[in-house]
């Protein structure tokens, strides 16, 4: 079954942290595995190890819920940051630095920053409308190598473009990005 | 400190996205370990990343049995007794260690007039990674590279045409780039790099060394 909205998912998260909701597990996973399945699938993943990423990435969703921090992100970011978390991990084959120990980094909050400045649905209505103010060529390149995790080779030999130009179009919609989403974060 | 050279914002993103190999995530981390604005920066574009997942066109179904074998799964969590969602695990209030912490490190080897280097031990071969260590006024042999040298200045400083990069700045440098970095006076200089395809050396002095640079 897929969903095509999601109801307050913050509540559904509480939900399993605090009362072990089967239902409210099984509300988010009938919206999100499809969903990173086929952000993986798209990206290259065979679709087998994509359905078996959705999988662990839902299940950490139920054994980590009391770690979710509203404040901090989005059930939709935080389950973006698990989905990645795994995909590295899974390609690392169990050799090296798992990944949650790099993103760590992410994870801690800045004490110079005071974090819940905005509730996580505003924050994401915010991101929406910063990709709404990009370019129809600028969305291109963000959509290739970031969402697709292509490299810039290949991503100019897509488009037609010189290596360089690929390279100076990213930095500019990242930075175009950034500008509009430092206030949210 | 005062950061003045940081990662620029794609190569932000990527890391965000996690569309990077071990070695320059490593040496991103490291400079994102020292520098708020970008950890703030990076946040922002793993908000993109949520964004983008939640509003996926192309979601495709799982097979018919997974949601019942994730249900399943939580069922025999709970009957075995592991700790239930609510139960914090101790893990999550621990310090935070550098990235940089978890990888082995190899010994100081010494390859050239004031200058020491020191690989870190990667799980994949895509970049390599190593430390190095540099004595005040010492001059790096004019070079270019094959491939990207990414650099977290640790402690020290040094300066090449493009600037001055102090403990804290990082230094995106591509195939593009040509230079040859001066140590500064004062502290010795410690760098955590990321390289991929070789090293040139043009001068004499250089190519000399090439056989002990094996970097
Ligand atoms: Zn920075």
């Amino acid at each position: 079954m897929q969903r095509d909205e999601l109801e307050d998912p913050v509540s559904l998260v509480r939900a399993i942290a605090n009362d072990a909701d089967r239902q409210a597990f099984a509300a988010l996973f009938d919206f999100y595995a499809p969903r990173i399945k086929g952000v993986l699938v798209r990206a290259g993943t065979t679709p087998e190890l994509a359905e078996e990423i959705a999988q662990e990435a839902l299940l950490s969703v139920w054994r980590k819920a009391a770690l979710f921090d509203p404040a901090r992100a989005s059930v939709a970011t935080w389950i973006f940051t698990i989905a990645r978390n795994l995909r590295i991990d899974h390609a690392r084959r169990g050799r090296g630095v798992s990944a949650d120990t790099i993103y760590k980094v992410l994870s801690g909050s800045d004490p110079e920053r005071p974090d819940h400045r905005l509730e996580s649905a505003q924050r994401d209505a915010g991101v929406r409308h910063a990709l709404d103010a990009l370019t129809s060529d600028q969305v291109a390149v963000v959509r290739l190598s970031f969402y697709e995790d292509k490299p810039h080779a290949e991503i100019a030999e897509t488009l037609g473009l010189p290596l360089g130009t690929v390279k100076s179009r990213l930095r500019l919609a990242m930075t175009k990005l950034r500008e509009q989403l430092e206030d949210l974060t | 400190m005062t950061i003045r050279h940081h990662p620029n914002d794609a190569t932000l993103a990527a890391f965000a996205a996690g569309a990077m190999d071990e070695g320059r995530r490593l040496v991103v981390a490291t400079h994102l370990d020292i520098c708020p604005a970008c950890r703030q920066a990076a946040r922002a574009f793993e908000a993109v990343g949520g964004v983008a997942l939640h509003d996926e066109a192309a979601a495709l179904p799982l097979s018919a049995d997974a949601r019942k074998r994730a249900l399943d799964s939580i069922e025999q969590d709970l009957a075995s007794g592991q700790d239930l969602p609510a139960e914090k695990p101790a893990v999550a209030q621990a310090a935070r260690q550098s990235a940089l912490s978890a990888y082995p490190l190899g010994a100081w080897r010494w390859i050239g007039p004031g200058i020491y280097w020191r690989p870190v031990d990667l799980a994949s071969p895509d970049t390599r990674v190593f430390m190095l260590k540099a004595a005040p006024g010492t001059a790096l042999p004019d070079h270019s590279h094959t491939g990207i040298e990414w650099t977290a200045v640790l402690q020290g400083a040094f300066r090449h045409d493009h600037g001055r990069y102090g403990a804290g700045d990082f230094d995106e440098a591509d195939e593009s780039v040509e230079h040859n970095p001066r140590v500064e006076d004062g502290v010795e200089c410690i760098c955590l790099v990321a390289m991929q395809g070789q090293i040139r050396f043009k001068s004499l002095i250089g190519r000399l060394l090439q056989p002990f640079v094996r970097i």
